[in-house]
């Protein structure tokens, strides 16, 4: 009996110890280095950290016009993510009645999210390529040639194209996220919803939706911080550019850190996107609860 | 047992916190107080030295001619540990964060333009015999110290296809001018019959192949090897005028010509490469790293040749850029700076003679001379006479300055290429930006 007092112990002791350990770490410190460096211009190769209060944050709001375009850059993303979702529900909707091939549809739309992303970024700066890119023969072979355009060049389309690469790849993800919760709930409430006479857009409203609030919450804040610390596609794809038309939040604070040494500049920026992400995560808690609630 | 899960716990907290704080390491005594201290080497010494490089060329010549071996005739008990690195972004990023945390590998390559930011923790090599046999190491030091000694020669061609250009009645430009309307004729000769051709294969899509126009035609059609600190000293440097003004309005005349095809953001480096190897385009500014590939490409290279980009000021004077690279140099931060210091002369001392025979670059070294690769060698013949400029990069106050403005030629040059770019406009920009920034810097 004793032994096994001493097993349970000693399993919680673990079970507490490292995760904090870990966390304290690679979280915590971390992220509060970062916050004390975005309080200095230290330019990521001197050892002395020079103290410069918040010039780094006056600088980021007064003097950094192209990190806001980033950042609008991001929210076209977001916006795109967001119109995705109720698609991407409605998908999962679909899969989740007697349709047979429902599995293997749910394969296929998954398999974007496990390709590695660099390789996948690739395969898409080739396929939007201007001289043999696939697209424009896909366009071509259409009778749609009037249509080509310069996807990847062109600063009014740019962000849209890569922001449809980005969908593309997560869409999956989201659609067997959704497919799982609506798999989860009991099948004896919609049983009797069918009974009750329900129609399929009333069985989504009132019963199916806010049984999977969890699950909607999930998938809202992984669109939110995906987009907002989008990276490795426009990196990949266009480098940022022409000029700073694809770039986002996290490719320009990454040029700040590397390309012109301003560590301390690019921490104040980190830490300016992490509170971004929370704040937006908490409004849209706030509304997604009103709308639940109602 | 609540006590003892307490007490363990804070132990881990403490440590964690003391894991975090970590010692700093001092960097080592410079090469001279150092060699004074150890005296000579011992042949037996065991140590593993680390290299750090971003040549994935040479990585295969090391292997094919067994580096590690060799250095090990002199010092068995010596590994050499070569860390390779996808490109030179991503190594200097890489050794930037390594140096804040003092853990930069024993040798590393340096390029000039780096030279504000690595040079303190860099040992002075201007005592060793590799420096004293290199043609260009002396005129790169900084504040009188030699801290990186360069092992090949870059400077740019511009490699053609000599049927494509006798198909189109294009001779070989020996002036800007020429060169702008041969670029135009080719591009008006084959884009009727091939949409995608391009006169000029540039990759703009990847930004830093821009640089030969963006970055040296300063320095270029001005003939200032330091044009880049030139302008650290000016308030508005891209006022009308300038030097930079010109060559920049010159590249800008250039680009709006169309002469890089249809859609020049649309293609990186590789894909332009890809087309020039195909003949959809009849010209590819490169170095000797260029041309590697190009050879191991495997294709016909029977009509390729090459001729410098012609630079010519007003008076006519033919500018050409040269400047050495792959500047190896031994850290400070090393535990064994006397054994690197010995790895370096035995590289330039007994393997460089055999290494640079296997590049396409030209040798740095008087004790290892070596005949001009024969594709290059078309370039001398077209331009027998021309003003060598030992481009240098930036200095200290170029570098702070570019920081905080976050002026980037290659970028530029980008937008260059975009619909509805205005010249004047930037130039107003970058003049505003560029003042503020010295304003904060304390430069006015």
């Amino acid at each position: 009996m004793k032994s096994l007092k001493k097993s349970r112990n000693c399993f919680i002791l673990c079970a507490l110890v490292i995760p904090v350990v870990l966390l304290l770490l690679f979280v915590v410190y971390p992220s509060f280095d970062l916050i004390a460096m975005s309080f200095t211009d230290w330019d990521g190769v001197s050892p002395h950290r020079q103290f410069n209060g918040i010039a780094n944050y006056i600088t980021m709001f007064r003097d950094s016009p192209d990190l806001w375009l980033s950042l609008r850059n991001n929210l076209i993303y977001l916006g795109v993510h967001m119109i995705m979702i109720p698609i991407e529900l409605a998908i999962a909707v679909m899969l989740n009645t007697r349709f047979k091939g429902a599995n293997f549809v749910k394969t296929i739309a998954f398999l974007p999210f496990i390709i590695n992303g660099v390789g996948m970024s690739y395969a898409f700066s080739y396929f939007f390529s201007p001289v043999n890119g696939a697209f424009n023969e896909i366009l071509t072979m259409a009778g749609l040639s009037g249509s080509i355009h310069k996807w990847l060049s062109d600063p009014q389309i740019v962000n849209f194209v890569l922001a449809a690469v980005s969908a593309w790849r997560f869409s999956g993800y989201h659609i067997v996220l959704f497919s799982t919760g609506l798999t989860s709930l009991s099948a004896e409430m919609m049983e009797a919803a069918l009974i009750d006479g329900a129609s399929a857009w009333q069985k989504l409203w009132r019963i199916q939706l806010p049984n999977i609030w969890m699950v909607f919450s999930f998938v809202m804040f992984d669109c939110i911080r995906g987009t907002l610390q989008c990276f490795d596609i426009p990196f990949i794809m266009t480098g940022g550019g022409p000029g700073y038309a694809s770039s986002t939040f996290t490719l320009y604070t990454i040029d700040t850190a590397f390309k012109y040494n301003s560590f301390g500049m690019a921490a104040t920026m980190a830490v300016a996107i992490m509170v971004i992400v929370i704040a937006v995560y908490g409004i849209q808690q706030i509304l997604l609860k009103k709308v639940i609630d109602r | 047992m609540k006590k003892v899960l307490a007490l363990v716990l804070s132990a881990c907290m403490c440590a964690a916190v003391f894991a975090g704080c970590g010692s700093e390491k001092a960097p080592a005594a410079d090469s001279s107080e150092t060699s004074a201290a150890e005296g000579g080497l011992d042949k037996n010494i065991k140590a593993t030295l680390t290299f750090a490089t971003w040549d994935n060329e040479a990585m295969d010549v090391f292997e094919e001619l067994d580096l590690e071996g060799r250095f090990q005739e002199l010092y068995p008990n010596v590994n050499i540990e070569i860390e390779e690195f996808k490109d030179d972004i991503e190594y200097f990023n890489q050794m930037k964060i390594r140096a804040a945390a003092n853990e930069l590998p024993d040798i590393m390559y340096l390029q000039t333009r780096f030279y504000p930011v690595f040079k303190d923790y860099m040992m002075d090599l201007s005592d060793t015999k590799a420096a004293a046999n290199n043609i260009l190491a002396a005129e790169c030091a900084v504040d009188g110290r030699i801290i990186g000694i360069p092992e090949k020669i870059s400077t740019d061609y511009v490699f053609y296809w000599s049927d494509v250009f006798e198909e189109a009645g294009v001779a070989v430009p020996h002036t800007w001018e020429e060169f702008v309307t041969a670029s135009e004729t080719l591009q008006k000769h084959y884009e009727a019959a091939d949409p995608d051709f391009m006169a000029i294969a540039m990759g703009a899509k990847d930004g830093w192949p821009m640089y030969p126009l963006m970055e040296y035609a300063a320095a270029s059609f001005s003939g200032e090897s330091n044009y880049w600190d030139i302008m650290a000293t000016e308030d508005e440097p891209f006022a009308e005028g300038t030097e930079i003004n010109k060559a920049f309005t010159k590249v800008y005349d250039l680009l709006n010509r169309g002469v890089l095809g249809r859609d020049p953001l649309g293609l990186g480096y590789d894909q332009a490469l890809s087309m020039f190897l195909n003949k959809k385009a009849a010209m590819m500014i490169d170095n000797s790293m260029g041309m590697a590939k190009i050879a191991a490409s495997g294709v016909d290279l029977s009509t390729l040749k090459t001729f410098y980009t012609p630079y010519t000021d007003e008076n006519g004077q033919f500018n050409h850029i040269v400047q050495g690279d792959f500047f190896m140099g031994v850290t400070n931060t090393s535990e064994n700076p006397e054994l690197a210091k010995a790895f370096l002369e035995f590289y330039f001392e007994d393997f460089y003679g055999d290494y640079i025979m296997e590049l396409a670059s030209d040798s740095t070294m008087t004790n290892a001379p070596k005949e001009k690769n024969q594709y290059m060698a078309y370039a001398d013949a077209e331009q027998p006479e021309m003003n060598l400029v030992n481009y240098m990069g930036g200095g200290d106050d170029f570098t702070a300055i570019v920081n905080k403005c976050k002026f980037d030629h290659n970028k530029v040059g980008a937008q260059m290429l975009m619909e509805g770019f205005d010249l004047e406009q930037c130039f107003d920009e970058l003049n505003k930006s560029w003042s503020e920034a010295r304003k904060s810097l304390g430069m006015e």
